[in-house]
């Protein structure tokens, strides 16, 4: 998966080795942004910080995918120990991004759809979208499709923990609401009412591939 | 009697004075009781009467005999006035002096429109039809008002050469010589002293001799038929007969006659009439507008004869040499206002000089002294000798930081020491001091005068300086981002000190280096476990720029 052009100053983020594609699951590698300091500085020129927030939105969301996290919170640059501690400081070059940056980065990732505040009617904290409501819904539409879940009924619960662990696996309830409507529209999904609570009947759909 | 006979023409004083006005002329004020004296002596016939002034005339109406003792006098002859206010028993007066009647003028009335008061009877009371419209103009203008047509402005007298468009010989100043030259037997005649005689001897001869060739023209001719020289116009309704011209002749001719005339009030109200009087002169209607323009152009008018534009101005030649002489005039003005903007100009230059000298100095200080921040009595030093140089003596000497500790008397000598720099700056120019406002006008032009070019830069905080190319945006900015890509420091103070500029101006350029996306910033919040020294913003190359991402791969 991972590019082998990486610069020099690329770096994984644990023992500094080299990062191959065979254990891509256990490092992330850094961009080399990440390690100039001007980076973790909110910087007035608006064009230099929108390339500033736009190369956080990536490294943000591709940290993202690559850890399985779905919110970033202003209160993780705040207080250190987090999951994100990776990204949001660079102990090397004894920097952190700010929260006050880390709010504007966020709202910026809002206004692109790349992000959704939530809960909603607040900036602290945000769903990130790494991949978009749409995508998510192939995703879930493949996994039913290849796990012979089709025309099956499924709790929400059963999608979201399944016994196997899928692509799907923790995926927030919001997010899963979003993608099954986005199904419900081109008739492959159907919300159905069961006793306790919502299921979901997937449907192979006459638009599907 | 002289003034009086030669200047005054009689009126029927019977007559009320305003029916004996023109047309275009209008009393001004009034005065009864009054004396006139001829000269300095007690004119006998015009002891009690009153005067009127009008916008042209004089008028005197006898109180005794007005029919025969009344007279009016043109204002176009009084050259000079004079008031006495009066004194114990003699009454105020006022003195009119007279100009010098045109000596050819008297003699031979041999010019159609002259503004000798013998034609008025004439000219003024009688229909002409103007030449070049047609149109018939009515009696009863003055004079000068009737020698124009009233219709198209064109001057009656110039009738006759306007179809020829040759410009008339001064008629006035080749007479004299010409005709007391010629043989008596075959135009004494034509001589301006004979002309004098009555005019039906002037009548007599079968032709009119030119006065250039002596050919014999036919009498209804305006100009010699053989060289074109305009004829005298024949005189034959022009003499009046209540002018005496014979004993006139001699006393013009002869010994100096006193040209004056006084009035003397003897019932008061001079002071009103005096006002009048002086107005009228001021107004000088007897030459109106377009009157006046035509005479200065035309030769008809004998005491502007001498004029060296005597060529006819009529027809199509005349208004394009209108046209000739209102463009020279308004190429005199422009040149005029040329000359000033020149000035300006070459004060320009110089004080650019005293720009690039001072630069020039400044420069040639810098590159020796390398270790700058040592020695600062040696920089006083240089400061106050350049000055002087340059002619800026200052009484008090430039100070730096360390003569002055207290900061605010620090900024009082400071203060004083930038007045003295304007002021010795100024004293240097002498007498043409330039405001402020004038420097800044300038400063846009000192590119164009100065090598290498100084111009000028404003920063964001307002701050206006002048620089050579190496300290223009684009050019500091690459050094800024060669210095900065080093990386070894990038605080401001360090680049102040690279520069070799003041640190208020190290953080306005780059300042504008970021607004232009060259640098980027690197605050002390951002760092971790800041301590106190690191707590000012470092610079650095925009790395953004072009930066391709180079992380984690999806």
């Amino acid at each position: 998966m991972s590019s082998s052009s990486t610069s020099l100053s690329s770096r994984t983020t644990s023992s500094g080795k080299r990062t191959r594609p065979s254990d891509v699951s256990l490092r992330y590698l850094l961009p080399s942004i990440h390690s100039a300091p001007p980076f973790f500085t909110q910087q007035p020129n608006p064009n230099t910080q929108a390339t500033v927030s736009e190369n956080w939105t990536k490294l943000i969301l591709s940290y993202a995918r690559h850890r399985r996290l779905f919110t970033l919170r202003v209160e993780d640059a705040e207080v250190p120990g987090g999951e994100w501690d990776e990204i949001l400081r660079n102990t090397r070059i004894n920097r952190r991004l700010l929260p006050s940056h880390l709010s504007h980065i966020l709202a910026d990732m809002v206004a692109k759809n790349r992000a959704v505040y939530e809960p909603a009617k607040q900036t602290r904290a945000a769903l990130l979208l790494w991949r978009s409501p749409e995508e998510w819904a192939e995703v879930l539409h493949s996994w039913a499709d290849s796990t012979g879940q089709l025309n099956t009924i499924l709790t929400f619960p059963d999608i979201i923990e399944p016994p196997v662990p899928s692509p799907l696996s923790d995926i927030p309830m919001t997010l899963l609401r979003k993608a099954i409507s986005v199904l419900a529209k081109t008739n492959r999904a159907q919300i159905i009412s069961v006793a306790d609570g919502e299921g979901v009947r997937f449907l192979a759909g006459n638009t599907s591939r | 009697m002289g003034a009086l006979k030669r200047y005054t023409t009689s009126v029927d004083g019977t007559i009320p004075v305003p029916a004996l006005l023109y047309q275009d002329e209008e009393v001004i004020a009034s005065q009864e009781g009054v004396g006139i004296y001829d000269g300095a002596q007690k004119s006998a016939r015009h002891q009690t009467g009153a005067v009127h002034v009008s916008t042209h005339r004089l008028f005197y109406i006898d109180a005794s005999h007005p029919r025969s003792r009344s007279f009016a006098l043109d204002l176009s002859h009084v050259e000079q006035t004079d008031y006495w206010a009066g004194l114990l028993r003699s009454s105020a007066k006022v003195t009119l002096y007279l100009n010098a009647l045109p000596r050819l003028a008297t003699p031979g009335p041999t010019q159609g429109a002259s503004t000798n008061t013998r034609q008025n009877p004439d000219s003024a009371f009688d229909v002409w039809e103007c030449a070049v419209c047609s149109y018939r103009n009515p009696p009863g203008l003055s004079p000068s008002a009737s020698m124009v047509c009233g219709l198209c402005g064109v001057p009656r007298a110039a009738m006759p050469t306007a179809s020829v468009a040759v410009p008339a010989p001064p008629r006035a100043r080749l007479e004299p010589p010409l005709s007391s030259s010629l043989p008596p037997a075959s135009s004494a005649h034509r001589s301006p002293r004979a002309a004098s005689d009555p005019p039906s001897r002037v009548e007599t001869p079968a032709g009119h001799a030119c006065p250039a060739c002596t050919f014999l023209n036919h009498p209804s001719l305006p100009a010699c038929e053989i060289c074109g020289t305009p004829l005298p116009r024949p005189a034959a309704k022009s003499a009046p007969a209540s002018r005496p011209t014979s004993d006139d002749e001699d006393e013009g001719s002869g010994g100096e006659a006193p040209r004056m005339i006084k009035v003397s009030f003897r019932k008061g109200g001079d002071k009103a009439f005096y006002a009048g009087l002086r107005q009228s002169l001021l107004d000088k209607a007897w030459e109106g507008p377009k009157l006046r323009r035509a005479l200065a152009s035309t030769s008809q008018d004998p005491s502007r004869a001498a004029t060296p534009t005597t060529a006819s101005r009529t027809g199509i030649h005349g208004i394009l040499q209108d046209v000739q002489t209102t463009a020279a005039a308004t190429q005199t003005n422009m040149e005029d206002a040329l000359q000033d903007l020149e000035t300006l100009q070459v004060q320009a230059r110089e004080m650019v000089r005293y720009a690039a000298e001072l630069n020039e100095r400044l420069t040639a200080l810098s590159a020796p002294s390398a270790p700058a921040a040592a020695v600062e009595p040696e920089e006083a030093a240089f400061i106050r000798s350049s000055l002087a140089q340059l002619g800026l003596q200052m009484a008090n000497a430039p100070v730096t930081l360390d003569m002055a500790r207290d900061e605010r008397r620090w900024h009082e000598e400071l203060a004083r020491e930038l007045a003295g720099v304007w002021g010795g700056w100024n004293r240097a120019r002498g007498v043409a001091l330039i405001p402020p406002a004038t420097f800044l006008l300038v400063l846009p032009h000192l590119p164009s005068c100065t090598e290498p070019p100084v111009s000028r830069r404003t920063f964001a905080s307002g701050l206006a300086v002048l620089h050579t190319p190496p300290y223009s945006r684009a050019a500091f900015s690459a050094r800024l981002v060669g210095l900065l890509s080093l990386g070894t420091c990038s605080s401001l103070f360090f680049l102040a000190h690279e520069e070799q500029l003041p640190l208020g101006l190290v953080q306005d350029m780059v300042g504008e280096a970021e607004d232009a996306g060259d640098v980027c910033r690197d605050e002390a919040e951002g760092r971790v476990g800041a301590g106190a020294r690191a707590q000012e913003v470092r610079w650095w190359a925009n790395v953004f720029l072009g930066y391709v991402w180079d992380g984690q791969a999806d």
